[in-house]
């Protein structure tokens, strides 16, 4: 036996291990969409404003399950002066389209700008697998943004339950359909319209800017027009209002209708109509998008 | 050619409304190191995308290692790889998580895909550039690192689609000595560029696109070794060519210069005797340096 360490030049090693082609591709690209929206393996300054906008959406619940907390140890009979499920997604749906409004650009553009869509075409991938898990990666995280917060406040609420954590759990289970509608509803409102803005703008900051316009720009020029009742039919117009659909759902989802003060409930439209118009928005975008990127890869 | 064909079209024809980019194009390419050449516009990059199933033909098929392009595109894109021309690097993430990120788009787990790509990446001379961003990268350095991507699944096939546009000389030598080693890695090649010195010094096998059609396919040594010798003389160039067409050689005069082509006997011992014969005086001698620019050039005249 010799002390002598010997190297060995071993050249280039053919791959004969597993190969999980189509499979191996999507899930790869839906790791990396996730990986991207939160500036994950990317430069400091790309996980600014994505955990920034997480903190926003998460703290206040944080604060209102704290503040019950000290409300049950010093003044149990007290009602909590926050709202409950159905109010708290006005807190995180505004904070959801300012993160979309960033997400969106971010998951599209720069694959094109940069031209590494023409990798994606040499892999097991069709135009189709691409766009659709992308559009899976931000549903998911905007999901993520609605439930973390809501599951917090519905744990914390149960902990805190002078009937114990198990009854209530189980007293506000009706809430649990609701508040997985109500995601759904601002997942559909917000994710395909940023991808549809993302398809056709090339630059992030643009398609934001946009994205962002059409929601609020949108909203408030309806909300003017619905206001002008001396022109006929001007009550039409509230079908412009983009980013007021969802919460005019939310309320109807949550029993809330009647104190609505959306742009739709002041022209008097039924919720339906508002829950038609976010579908129709989603699948036109859907179609568009993919029928774009069936010309690109 | 002895063994089966990686790559075959049959009456392949792609047109983009009236500008019709391929027309008729045949071939069956063996396995190897296959230079594709032609002018640009030539048809190089569009005959690639339909390979790779981005682009359909408007006529006739084409298939990659057996498969229809088309029709069994991801069966195709399973087994390839792609350097393209054009740039197609993120610039806000480092190579080392580009080249994994693109293995596990080859479908590699992700362990495997980590150290495929730490090898592929010191394979290519990027060992200690991998965890820097791309955006910094030299023109060079970004080549290699589209080499690497294109080959870290280690596929049966790797497409690259002008592998040494932009480089110095320092790197274009580099690069070429890369792709001369893929061969040896059990790497089947298909090259596609505009610099034939490249494709000479680099494949085995040579498909020649002109104006959208084949201009020649064949071994590199067929097409470049013509068998002509190079005479120039010292007297009457015109009397040892009548020697020699008598003889039954091709003669071409360009003043003292003869070109001496036969089928049917030894091309130097026919201009030894037309010589003797005529009593000519000779100054050089030697086998026609052919290059594949005179082949391209005889072609795209013809």
């Amino acid at each position: 036996m010799t002390d002598k360490g010997v190297v060995y030049d071993l050249g280039y090693v053919p791959y004969e291990g597993e190969r999980r082609a189509r499979r191996g591709a999507i899930a790869t690209t839906y790791r990396d969409g996730i990986y991207r929206v939160f500036g994950i393996r990317r430069r400091a300054r790309k996980k600014i404003l994505p955990w920034s906008l997480i903190v926003l959406a998460i703290l206040p619940a944080t604060v209102f399950v704290g503040f019950a907390f000290l409300l049950s140890t010093f003044s149990p009979e007290a009602d909590s002066p926050f709202g409950g499920h159905g109010e708290y997604f006005s807190i995180t749906g505004g904070v959801v389209l300012l993160f979309v409004a960033l997400a969106g650009p971010e998951l599209l553009i720069p694959d094109r700008r940069e031209g590494v869509l023409s990798i994606y075409s040499s892999r097991p991938l069709t135009p189709d697998d691409y766009i659709g898990t992308r559009a899976a990666s931000l549903l998911t995280v905007v999901a993520g943004f609605m439930l973390i917060p809501q599951v917090l406040m519905y744990i914390g609420f149960a902990a805190l339950s002078s009937s114990g954590f198990f009854s209530a759990l189980l007293d506000n289970a009706d809430e649990i359909p609701k508040i997985l509608a109500a995601t759904v509803v601002y997942a559909l409102a917000a994710a395909p319209l940023a991808l549809l803005i993302s398809t056709v703008a090339s630059r992030k900051a643009a398609a934001t800017g946009i994205y962002l316009g059409v929601l609020f720009v949108g909203t408030g020029l309806a909300a003017a027009l619905v206001e002008a009742t001396s022109v006929p039919g001007s009550r039409y117009a509230a079908l412009l209002s983009i980013g007021d659909h969802p919460d005019f759902v939310r309320d109807w989802i949550f029993g809330l209708t009647g104190s609505s003060e959306t742009v739709m409930a002041s022209a008097g439209f039924d919720p339906w109509v508002s829950l038609a118009v976010i579908a129709a928005v989603a699948v036109a975008s859907s179609i568009f998008v993919v029928w774009r990127y069936r010309r690109l890869m | 050619m002895s063994e089966a064909p990686i790559l075959t079209a049959r009456d392949l024809g792609l047109a983009y409304g009236s500008i019709v980019a391929l027309h008729g194009v045949e071939f069956d390419l063996p396995p190897g190191r296959i230079g594709l050449v032609g002018a640009n516009g030539a048809g190089k990059t569009t005959l690639i995308k339909i390979l790779l199933g981005i682009l359909k033909p408007t006529v006739g098929s084409a298939t990659v290692l057996n498969f229809d392009a088309t029709s069994d595109m991801l069966d195709v894109r399973s087994r390839i790889g792609y350097m393209p021309e054009s740039d197609c690097l993120p610039l806000d993430i480092t190579a080392a998580d580009f080249v994994v990120y693109t293995a596990g788009l080859a479908g590699l787990p992700a362990n495997a895909a980590r150290q495929r790509a730490s090898d592929v990446l010191t394979l290519v001379g990027l060992e200690e550039e991998r965890f820097r961003p791309i955006e910094g990268f030299s023109t060079g350095m970004k080549q290699r690192t589209k080499l690497a991507q294109a080959i870290v699944h280690d596929p049966e096939l790797v497409f690259l689609d002008e592998p040494t546009a932009g480089l110095d000389p320092a790197g274009r030598e580099e690069m070429l000595e890369l792709i001369s080693r893929l061969g040896g890695f059990g790497i089947n090649v298909l090259v596609s560029s505009h610099v034939l010195g490249d494709i000479e010094r680099t494949c085995d096998w040579v498909l020649m696109l002109d104006g959208g059609r084949v201009l020649r396919s064949g071994p590199l040594s067929h097409l470049v070794d013509a068998d002509v010798v190079a005479v120039e003389v010292i007297g009457d160039a015109d009397r040892v060519a009548q020697h020699l067409v008598a003889a039954g050689a091709a003669v071409d005069v360009t003043g003292p210069r003869l070109l001496v082509s036969t089928t049917i006997d030894d091309p130097f011992r026919l201009v030894r005797d037309a010589l003797a014969e005529t009593g000519t005086g000779m100054r050089s001698m030697g086998p026609k340096a052919t290059t594949l620019e005179d082949v391209f050039l005889e072609g795209s005249e013809s």
